[in-house]
């Protein structure tokens, strides 16, 4: 009995660490930042030059979840056609160290780039800081095949004067010269119907879409007043993630179970009004 | 608030010195509790142990500073061994468990949802259910040191959740990924 005590508690004592409390922010995450991620994407695209066809994997809120994050990875990882993962906020559910820990553990299997972003529970306890030391910045923009995707955080109980529209507006200009052949907008909540004009300032800076997560569930829709499109893909422990097609002057997107065996193609927007919402809400 | 936490906490550990077999103290260091934990407890039915504490962790590069209070329960475990080191005589309590409710005191933490939120938004940030293991070395009958393993809430909640997880990427059944581990001192009086 005494010997199987003492291996127990070697074995225990070895195996896990000395913490002080649950608020701890050294999260140990290698390799998941946005910076080594866009490293790694932009090494790939110069590896294969221009192409007229790849996809995107839009992966949402695997809070809770590591081991179906897990399984999707391992699945977007056979897909040949998609060149890089889009991770759309909420990876923790509390924003303590050891949620993050797990999903990066999750991350870690991926063989494609993973560009994240934060979504409102990344945000929560000390999550802001773990965000900024694992991942980087929480508003960012990258070019991949002459696409603009600009990345940006809209968490708005949680920060302050979020989103930027300046800046937001001027990550779509076209840089010495050059049209973007799409510009993609990505966060992780839908523009909130309460952001007077935000979603026409968007249209009007030039964005085509916009990609999110959080509501739980797929969707597809647009406002009416300026029919820009929202691609919203569904909590990952369904599981499921949505795909990007894009074309030269062309974007389409499916909706895809872990297996991508039903994947249900997304082609006309649902048009919402803005007014009937309000009244709905006032109604409520 | 902070008040509030430390009348409750004062309340709660008068009652129950009051009532216990026994009365303790306790110190700790780590396993999710702080830098420090010093806890008054007692003593129940002889198995049971119920206490309450205060914990501090100073401003560190990777924590806050902050201050947490603890209200927790241990049951241990009666199988006890003894053995001697130079005539005296030890005992270990190999095996032992407990759970505490955990409210951390930071401004970036909250118990009661900010009015900012909508209703139900969240849960309570600050408040974390403690999960432990502990195995106690009886230095005398009055004191004794143990070593504590903890699994905080949503490491119980993911590893029931998605053993397999767990298992393919950490060792020990999986365990190395949601365990922490400190030390700690008693004193009974």
């Amino acid at each position: 009995m005494k010997n199987i005590f003492f291996l127990l508690f070697a074995v225990l004592l070895s195996g896990c660490e000395y913490e002080l409390s649950p608020w701890q922010t050294d999260a140990h995450c290698p390799g998941v930042s946005v910076e080594e991620n866009l490293a790694k994407l932009a090494a790939f695209e110069q590896s294969i030059g221009k192409v007229d066809f790849y996809q995107v994997a839009i992966i949402g809120d695997p809070q809770q979840y590591p081991g179906s994050f897990e399984n999707t990875i391992e699945h977007v990882n056979t897909l040949d056609d998609v060149h890089f993962i889009l991770l759309v906020g909420d990876l923790a559910e509390t924003g303590v160290k050891a949620e993050f820990e797990w999903m990066c553990k999750a991350m870690s299997k991926s063989n494609k780039p993973i560009i994240s972003v934060i979504g409102n529970h990344d945000s929560l306890s000390f999550g802001k800081d773990i965000w900024l030391d694992v991942f980087g910045p929480y508003d960012f923009a990258f070019t991949y095949q002459d696409s603009r995707f600009v990345a940006y955080n809209d968490n708005k109980y949680e920060f302050d004067n979020v989103p930027d529209r300046d800046w937001l507006a001027e990550q779509a200009k076209p840089v010495n010269g050059q049209e973007w052949d799409h510009v993609i907008g990505v966060s992780h909540i839908p523009p909130w119907e309460a952001d007077v004009g935000f979603d026409t300032h968007l249209k009007d800076s030039g964005y085509e879409l916009t990609l999110h997560g959080h509501e739980s569930s797929f969707d597809y829709w647009q406002w009416e007043d300026d029919l820009l499109p929202h691609y919203i893909t569904t909590q990952n422990r369904d599981p499921g993630f949505g795909i990007l097609n894009v074309y030269p002057g062309v974007l389409e997107l499916d909706d895809c179970s872990r297996d991508c065996e039903k994947t249900i193609p997304r082609t006309v927007p649902k048009p919402k009004s803005l007014l009937l919402l309000v009244e709905e809400e006032e109604q409520a | 608030m902070k008040i509030q936490r430390i009348a409750i906490l004062l309340l709660l550990t008068f009652g129950l010195a009051q009532g216990a077999n026994a009365v303790f103290v306790d110190l700790q260091s780590g396993s999710l509790m702080g830098m420090v934990h010093a806890s008054v407890g007692g003593t129940f039915a002889d198995n049971h142990h119920v206490s309450a504490g205060v914990g501090y962790v100073p401003k560190l590069d990777n924590h806050e500073e902050m201050s947490m209070v603890s209200l927790r329960y241990r049951y241990q475990n009666p199988y006890q061994f003894n053995f001697s080191v130079k005539e005296k005589e030890y005992g270990i309590s190999p095996v032992n468990f407990g759970m505490g409710v955990l409210v951390g005191s930071h401004k970036d933490l909250f118990v009661e949802l900010p009015d900012k939120y909508p209703s139900g938004y969240y849960n309570p940030t600050a408040i974390r259910l403690v999960f432990n293991y502990q195995s106690i070395l009886h230095l005398s009958k009055q004191t004794e040191v143990y070593f504590d393993i903890s699994v905080l809430d949503v490491g119980l909640i993911s590893y029931v959740r998605e053993p397999e997880f767990f298992m393919d990427n950490y060792d020990y059944l999986g365990l190395e990924g949601i365990t922490n581990w400190g030390f700690g001192m008693r004193h009974q009086f």
